[in-house]
């Protein structure tokens, strides 16, 4: 016996690239380690990193507890939103509820908090068996409780679906522009399919935590690395969104590389911030690459 | 790849036969934590071309991919085949090594979340799209899901789909400082439930289009949906909100009502704040037909694994529908008057599931809901 699953759906008619209704991107908000918005990006990134392997962005200060022992990835994606609120005014009354979709894509930044938590709990390890000064075994008792929450990527959408009351669809993908270029087709999709009535496409791309880390794996991720977080919001419009797997980069997708240097997931939404900012009204493409595979998004 | 055996017929076997699949943990050091139990995998022999990995994620994956090859052709062009799976760990063990005193490079780059799904997707040939969903305990579920769609948007012909996580000290020491594993066995629903406990497994299933092509088919992928609770990052939703939304707009993607549901397979942990909240959910849902629905959790049996075990809950509905078999929910003896379900207890049930809801939540409040119908026979 075949071990098999079909979708009934698929049979329901002939296979369809396009959905059957338009989209939209309403909104972009972007923050890198270069700053605020795609004004604050270099004409050459590379060439502004000045040698340094990566470009930090600053932990955002938000108030209240949960914000306290959020890590700064969370606090940093609830800050792109926050951005693409205010500077699109929104209100987030508009976005609150099960009518808003989030999909959320990283392709590094669970590393600081899984990192913290291994080595919290090595301490702990340590203090058990008498390593550590009582003082000090006193503060990393509690590690576990405290970091291993924030060591699932889940924890960093969910930070920012508690603060903005995001209770619709929802997805988290794990990987670099490419996995971003698929969670903008998803949004397309759960647009067309009336499943929301708009779209939260969000990225956070942290480094700095794990520096030495990506310096060993250097064939994997180019420089500099760029900390960053952006997000995009979709909403039914009358652009049609193609899927593809072009084996070239787009002309966006160079431009903010250059621009921004290596941002990983959050390239994307870059891309589309960059387009937007030059006039782009009508037909956008945006590629992304991760691990040799290159996806695609038209709309047209 | 499960607890219970190294292949399909083997976890279908156990657990229709009642077989435990936990154990003490043997593969690294448990003696200072709390619980060492788990649902691990004794006998995995790396294949050939894995040893040099050392992951035990994609070990797992591999050795399931190996069973699947065995059961399935894939008859699509390497550009048409995607790869999609869900986990909550990824390829975290390699992390600790990467961290450790000597880590090497090859540990760094496996550490990142979607190793392992890169890994198969070199394995099987796939050069189509390679997606990893990040929906903690929900993830499997999701990347069935994302499989469907991407075969409707006809961005692929075949998909391979499913979920992973391997039992590490780093999931066990996070988990144990939390107290959410039980120190008793795990009893999904039962009115003695005192927490979870964690296991190792793989799971991947062969989606197409339904075109009639191909072999035989073991079921349908209906409808699918998922939904965050906006609530708490580590504990679900108080009121099912987002659970809810999910099974909800599963079935109305599915166009099924609860009059055609004729099973649940319950995400069932053995918490005590799930199992209660998930029935609350089914109860609202399925409104009066939950009664008369045969629910169950297969977590008694393997402990919960993570990102493959919405994905393994999803065969196990299908395998249901096709041997007209219900397993029981192993640990389950005194249901739970808060959980009140028409929980299968104590044996397999003997009936034939047609259509089958299968719920899932997870760290961070993912949600998703799968419906599944069996082949006819």
């Amino acid at each position: 016996m075949t071990v098999s699953l079909e979708s009934r759906s698929a049979a329901a008619g002939p296979a369809n690239p396009t959905p059957p209704t338009g989209t939209t991107v309403e909104a972009v908000a972007v923050l890198t380690g270069w700053g605020h918005g795609i004004r604050a990006l270099p004409a050459d990134a590379a060439r502004a990193a000045a040698g340094r392997a990566v470009i930090p962005l600053f932990r955002p200060v938000l108030e209240g507890e949960r914000f306290r022992r959020a890590t700064r990835e969370c606090l940093l994606g609830v800050a792109a939103v926050d951005a693409l609120l205010r500077e699109s005014n929104i209100a987030r009354d508009m976005i609150r509820g099960s009518a808003t979709a989030l999909i959320y894509v990283t392709g590094a930044a669970y590393g600081a908090s899984n990192q913290a938590f291994i080595v919290a709990e090595s301490l702990k390890q340590a203090s058990s068996e008498g390593g550590l000064t009582e003082k000090r075994a006193g503060s990393v008792v509690s590690s576990g409780t405290l970091h291993f929450p924030y060591t699932a990527p889940s924890a960093m959408a969910g930070e920012v679906a508690i603060e903005f009351g995001l209770t619709g669809p929802y997805g988290i993908l794990i990987g670099g522009a490419a996995a971003t270029i698929d969670a903008l087709w998803q949004a397309t999709r759960l647009l067309a399919g009336g499943r929301c009535e708009r779209a939260l496409v969000l990225a956070v791309e942290t480094f700095e935590e794990c520096a030495a880390l990506y310096a060993r794996g250097r064939w994997l991720v180019r420089r500099p690395l760029v900390e960053a977080a952006a997000c995009a919001l979709l909403v039914p419009g009358a652009l049609r969104a193609r899927y593809d797997a072009p084996r070239t980069p787009s002309t966006l997708e160079t431009l903010a590389r250059l621009r921004a240097g290596e941002t990983l997931a959050c390239a994307p939404l870059i891309a589309l911030a960059l387009a937007r900012d030059g006039g782009a009204a009508g037909s956008v493409s945006v590629t992304g690459e991760w691990r040799g595979r290159r996806a695609g998004l038209h709309w047209q | 790849m499960t607890p219970l055996g190294a292949d399909l017929d083997a976890f279908w076997s156990g657990l229709v036969t009642g077989s435990d699949g936990i154990s003490m943990i043997e593969r690294f050091p448990v003696d200072d934590l709390r619980v060492g139990r788990g649902g691990e995998i004794k006998k995995l022999r790396p294949l050939p071309h894995t040893r040099h990995t050392g992951c035990r994620a994609t070990q797992l994956l591999l050795a399931a991919a190996q069973d699947l090859l065995a059961r399935a052709v894939i008859s699509a062009s390497p550009e048409r085949v995607a790869v999609v799976l869900g986990t909550a760990l990824g390829g975290v063990e390699q992390l600790e090594r990467a961290l450790a005193r000597g880590g090497r490079p090859r540990h760094a780059a496996g550490a990142l979340y979607d190793s392992p799904a890169h890994a198969l997707a070199h394995r099987l040939g796939a050069r189509g799209p390679v997606l990893t969903v990040g929906t903690a305990c929900a993830a499997g579920a999701t990347a069935l899901g994302i499989g469907a769609d991407l075969l409707r948007a006809d961005a692929a012909d075949v998909v391979i789909a499913g979920g992973y996580d391997g039992l590490c000290r780093f999931v066990m020491r996070g988990f144990d400082a939390l107290r959410s594993l039980t120190r008793e066995r795990v009893r999904p629903f039962d009115r003695r439930r005192s927490g979870l406990l964690l296991g190792e497994a793989a799971a991947l299933v062969l989606m197409t289009r339904d075109d009639g092509k191909g072999g035989p088919k073991l079921g349908r992928l209906l409808g699918h949906a998922s939904a965050s609770d906006g609530s708490h990052i580590a504990a679900p939703d108080p009121n099912g909100r987002g659970l809810e939304f999910a099974v909800r707009a599963a079935l109305d993607e599915a166009a099924v009502t609860p009059a055609d549901v004729d099973f649940v397979s319950a995400h069932g942990t053995g918490t005590p704040l799930n199992d209660r909240i998930e029935a609350e959910v089914l109860r609202r849902t399925l409104g009066r037909r939950a009664s008369a629905i045969p629910v169950n959790s297969i977590k008694g049996a393997l402990g919960h694994s993570m990102g493959a075990a919405a994905a393994l809950e999803a065969i196990m509905c299908l395998l249901a529908s096709r041997e007209g078999v219900v397993p029981h929910t192993l640990g389950l003896e005194e249901p739970d008057p808060a959980c009140d379900l028409d929980h299968v207890v104590g044996s397999p049930r003997a009936t034939r599931p047609r259509v089958s809801l299968s719920t899932s939540l997870g760290f961070g409040g993912c949600n998703a809901a799968l419906v599944l119908e069996g082949a006819e026979t």
